[in-house]
């Protein structure tokens, strides 16, 4: 336990020290989000409808920018093979990876989620359901993330292939996230918000068995 | 039957026996499944002569999908048994399911422009084949994605292996964001049963289709081995120079 809070403190210093990349995908998601009134027109009757899918959108291409050089560094200057030589297995390795790159990534874009919706013309009350799916989406994107950055570390053209790798995988998310944020009876925990969770639950179980497979090859290819 | 395909010779030999009577077969299956389809059978009192589209498009769809299954099986023997063969497979066989994939594409889209007035139609069986090709081209894109080729196995067998999991999982998101979107759904489920003049043709088509994708893969994978061998021999030849 000692050792994985060593790795997530070691991560977040990092994480703040270079603290612009995680800036640039807090302006890239507002970019989006400001293009699409920009392109559809400033009339609340058709932005009102379209807001929440926008909102979508932007948060699924905006964490898109920064998977491609999650474990970059770490191959690079070796980290990997010292925590393949440490107790900490691969797998939590890249489930913390997860965590402080949700942090860095996911949690400005929540936190800056309610201005937004604002300007797009969402009403108040179904503020809380699109914070909370939103919240539970950003954090199975950032697992599918981990996955492909962990598949395609070392490849060639890195930023495509993770846009190829993620979009497939990440349509579930899209499509229970936009449901469960406009739920029929308004309530929070819809049957699509259940779903969302339980996408969650599966890619909790599956990335960090197949990212920590895919992490021994990158990591005997550096070496 | 592993452990003997696991050398590439006996797999060479065993393909070199195999792959003329199968390619003769496919060819025959497939000639008297396309007349009895396109020429034989009757027209359907509906679609009319659009009904012949389907000798086509369902079998396209079937090997589309069976494909991915393959795929993730390769994937799970690479991993597991490290099958020197099943990386080969994986990369010869992705191509060949992406193609039926688009194939299921362009006949449908072929058949719905006459039938539902649309090229396309955001039904739930449409989307998910569109997708299913998604991930065909992923597999295959993180397969070549590494300046050395055999670099790109092990990502691209996890990526197939991940894909068995989660396909059915986004066939079901799929149908769910459907069934919700759009309740009348154009296509016909159940439906008339089929009449055997327009069965028979299908099932020889089916036949030929499947013989035919393992006619080509393992050409593909005869392809594949011998591009290997040259790549090792040339650069064993480089190094016995320098050497």
């Amino acid at each position: 336990m000692n050792i994985l809070f060593a790795q997530m403190r070691r991560d977040l210093a990092l994480i703040w020290a270079g603290r612009g990349e995680a800036a640039v995908m807090l302006a890239f998601f507002l970019i989006i989000i400001t293009l699409f009134p920009l392109a559809i027109g400033p009339d609340v009757a058709t932005l009102r409808p379209m807001a929440l899918p926008v909102i979508w959108i932007a948060a699924l291409l905006a964490s898109l920018a920064g998977f491609s050089r999650i474990f970059a560094e770490d191959v690079r200057s070796g980290w990997v093979d010292q925590v393949a030589l440490s107790p900490l297995p691969l797998g939590i390795y890249a489930l913390s990876k997860a965590v402080t790159h949700w942090l860095a990534g996911g949690l400005p874009m929540l936190l800056a989620t309610p201005v937004l919706a604002l300007m797009l013309y969402v009403d108040l009350e179904s503020l809380a359901p699109l914070i909370l799916a939103l919240t539970i989406g950003t954090m199975a994107l950032t697992l599918l993330g981990v996955l492909a950055a962990a598949l395609g570390e070392g490849a060639r053209n890195g930023g495509s292939l993770m846009a190829l790798l993620v979009l497939p995988l990440a349509v579930p998310v899209l499509i229970f996230g936009t449901l469960a944020s406009t739920p029929d009876d308004g309530g929070l925990l819809s049957p699509h918000m259940l779903l969302l969770m339980a996408v969650l639950a599966v890619l909790l179980a599956i990335v960090p068995v197949a990212a920590a497979a895919a992490l021994v090859e990158a990591e005997t290819d550096s070496s | 039957m592993f452990d003997y395909l696991a050398n590439p010779t006996r797999f060479m030999r065993l393909a070199d026996l195999l792959i003329v009577p199968m390619a003769a077969l496919a060819a025959l299956l497939l000639a008297a499944g396309l007349y009895l389809g396109l020429l034989a059978s009757p027209t359907d009192y509906q679609q009319g002569d659009t009904v012949r589209i389907m000798y086509v498009h369902v079998p396209a769809a079937w090997l589309a999908t069976l494909g991915y299954v393959a795929l993730g099986l390769c994937g799970l023997f690479y991993i597991v048994w490290r099958h020197p063969l099943a990386d080969i497979a994986l990369r010869a066989m992705a191509p060949v399911g992406a193609l039926f994939a688009f194939l299921t594409l362009v006949t449908g889209a072929l058949w719905g422009k006459p039938m539902w007035g649309a090229w396309w139609v955001w039904d739930a069986r449409l989307t998910s084949m569109l997708i299913l090709f998604f991930f065909y081209i992923a597999v295959i894109a993180l397969a070549n994605a590494f300046d050395t080729p055999e670099r790109g196995s092990r990502p691209a067998a996890i990526l197939a292996l991940v894909g068995l999991v989660n396909v059915p999982i986004v066939k079901f998101s799929v149908d769910w964001w459907n069934t919700l979107h759009q309740p009348a759904s154009l296509v016909r489920s159940g439906g008339v049963s089929i009449d055997p003049a327009m069965l028979t043709p299908l099932l020889l088509m089916l036949a030929g289709t499947h013989l035919f994708f393992a006619v080509v893969v393992i050409l593909r994978m005869k392809a594949l081995l011998a591009e290997r061998r040259i790549a090792a021999l040339q650069l064993r030849g480089t190094t016995g120079e320098a050497g």
